[in-house]
């Protein structure tokens, strides 16, 4: 008999949907294949992948193509993610996957206490605020709008999937490739809007696209503070809720950027302030919406901001 | 002057809580001094607590928030009073019944609230309020509510009183002790929503049982006691505004919450009042003695 955690890494490299059905007629299969030495029959399924935040999944899907079933957690546009809630069919679905990629820096602590629960050296866990050499005492947490964060995350996603998989090797690395050629529309949308348009002021409600409204070479006028406080839902300073009042009042700003899914009536307040003063207003979401992949959500944004700043047009929902 | 130079009164956060909190402060002091007298402090705790359940129904409703609080508020007030009111060990029995059932109700709706919806904060703002945050478009419910109060007190002060401080001398007088019962319990609800509104629903007892609490022990009557703890109260909430304003000005602009000035002052108001009743020799055990004597 093989040891029972092999057993269990063998489980979980079965794709998900089989598991619940079929798992008690596969285990003797799988006990007798491994103890023939036939383990290229499992080890060729696909491998099972879990991306915390959905826009991590959709990379991992990009990189490991047929090779790979994902399922993302955090996956609806309509919530706020800084306050989900973990149930017991999440914690199984991560345990059970073989490549976990998690943002890290506070955004889905719970997600590392699951997986610090059931420790197994098998997982591999991209901590994508690892992979940037990121503090933990990083404010901003939104690391997937930084342009050269996804890269670096389809990186390591092909080097584990490689490790997983060797023979497809050749697979992952032209995927990571293609993935890096797609990016390039959006990089130079921001080069284009940075270049014309650096140093545009603009007003946010929270920082979820901070950093790349930096990329584009905006300035944001925002306090901190206010970000921070409306992110994490704490009281904020009336001085700072009067300085965001008066930049849109006496058009300090040619943007107001708002995050779809942090929303509360301060938050309410400002967007009809905007709009009262005909402000270009552009909804951002925190979680990739449906219809959208990575990259083409990226897009979708920064062409939002380029439009309100060329036209004068307002963005408030991606469809 | 320091206040003109910060712009305190200009700021629309600051003129909103200011309302908002004197209302709070006005209702509680006359909603507290007959809840103490009633011997309902804990009654009253309760209700505030319970209300939470509204405020956090009201983000998955999207109906105004002092709604969320009254009707909560009000539910458990009757559930209470349907529960058995009459002695005290049952009455704190059924008050802890009524508040854990809220409280569990609460923990559900701001559950739905933040995997359903995408308001951030409501946790903190049902909970320990958020006085600069709350909506201009509220001022107005919340100057409604502290009316109610003031018109259902108005009307009924002297049964009201007289009910409070000596029941079976009140139904001698021919006082439907139900009535009047029933009556408080919408008033106290009313001062609950308020109060939960401005210093969150966990908190809202500081407001609507310290500065009556401190008053009762200063005064000799109820009208007394009612003055002071309106004065109390005021300051206590005003002192609060402005030292949560002052404080992003300690604290290089990393404010401090406005709900944790409004307790601690209550709670040091409450202290110096029982120093100088103390030291004035008044005791607050005899007041329930006295006081029926002098109003009736």
């Amino acid at each position: 008999m093989i040891p029972f955690n092999h057993q269990k890494a063998w489980i979980r490299s079965i794709p998900n949907h089989c598991l619940r059905s079929r798992v008690t007629v596969l285990m003797p299969l799988i006990a007798l294949f491994a103890g023939l030495g036939m383990t290229q029959v499992v080890v060729a399924a696909t491998i099972h992948a879990v991306g915390v935040e959905n826009e991590y999944a959709n990379v991992i899907g990009q990189i490991g193509g047929k090779y790979v079933t994902v399922s993302a957690i955090e996956s609806n546009p309509d919530t706020d993610p800084h306050t989900f809630e973990a149930s017991p069919a999440v914690a199984r679905e991560m345990v059970g996957a073989q490549i976990v990629v998690r943002n890290g820096i506070g955004y889905d602590s719970w997600a590392k206490k699951i997986l610090a629960a059931d420790p197994n050296p098998k997982r591999k866990v991209i901590v994508v605020q690892d992979l940037l050499h990121l503090p933990e005492s990083t404010k901003n947490p939104h690391l997937w709008y930084k342009p050269e964060t996804m890269p670096a995350v389809a990186e390591a996603v092909a080097q584990r999937l490689t490790e997983l998989d060797p023979a497809r090797a050749a697979y992952f690395a032209a995927n990571v490739r293609k993935f890096d050629v797609s990016l390039k529309p959006w990089y130079q949308v921001i080069a284009r809007f940075k270049a014309r348009f650096g140093g545009t002021p603009v007003a946010v409600t929270e920082p979820v696209a901070d950093y790349l409204l930096q990329a584009a070479g905006c300035d944001i006028k925002t306090p901190w503070n206010l970000q921070a406080a409306i992110m994490n839902g704490t009281d904020p300073a009336p001085q700072d809720v009067g300085i965001q009042n008066q930049l849109i009042k006496h058009h300090q700003i040619k943007i107001f950027v708002y995050n779809q899914q942090v929303t509360d009536s301060l938050t309410a307040s400002f967007l009809s302030k905007a709009k009262a003063e005909n402000i270009p207003v552009v909804g951002v979401y925190e979680t990739m919406p449906t219809g959208y992949s990575y990259q083409s959500w990226m897009l979708a944004e920064t062409n939002a901001l380029r439009n309100a700043v060329e036209r004068g047009m307002s963005t408030t929902v991606l469809k | 002057m320091l206040l003109e130079n910060s712009g305190f009164f200009s700021s629309e956060p600051v003129q909103t809580a200011l309302i908002v909190g004197t209302c709070a402060a006005l209702v509680s002091a006359v909603i507290g001094v007959f809840t103490i007298l009633r011997g309902n402090a804990f009654a009253g705790h309760a209700l505030a607590d319970v209300s939470s359940a509204g405020g956090a129904a009201s983000f998955l409703l999207g109906i105004n928030p002092l709604l969320g609080f009254l009707g909560m508020a009000w539910i458990a007030a009757f559930g209470m009073e349907f529960l058995g009111v009459r002695k005290v060990r049952e009455r704190d029995l059924a008050t802890g019944i009524v508040l854990g059932a809220g409280l569990g109700l609460s923990a559900l709706f701001l559950y739905l609230d933040v995997t359903t919806t995408s308001t951030t904060g409501a946790a903190v703002s049902v909970m320990f309020g958020s006085m600069f945050a709350i909506p201009q478009s509220l001022i107005g419910p919340a100057l409604v509510a502290s009316a109610g109060v003031f018109l259902l007190v108005g009307l009924l002060y002297r049964p009201m009183m007289l009910t409070a401080v000596d029941p079976d001398l009140a139904a001698a007088r021919g006082i439907s002790l139900r009535w009047i019962g029933l009556l408080q319990l919408l008033a106290l609800g009313l001062a609950v929503a308020v109060c939960a509104l401005a210093i969150g629903a966990v908190l809202a007892t500081a407001l609507l049982i310290g500065p009556a609490g401190a008053a009762i022990r200063l005064s000799r009557r109820p009208a007394q006691a009612i003055f002071w703890a309106m004065a109390i109260g005021l300051t206590a909430v005003w002192g609060s505004i402005w030292m949560a304003y002052e404080s992003y000005y300690w604290f290089s602009g990393n404010a401090w919450p406005v709900s944790f000035f409004v307790v601690t002052l209550v709670f040091l108001f409450y202290l110096t009042a029982v120093l100088v009743a103390k030291v004035m020799g008044l005791s607050a055990r005899q007041k329930p003695v006295i006081w029926p004597h002098c109003e009736a």
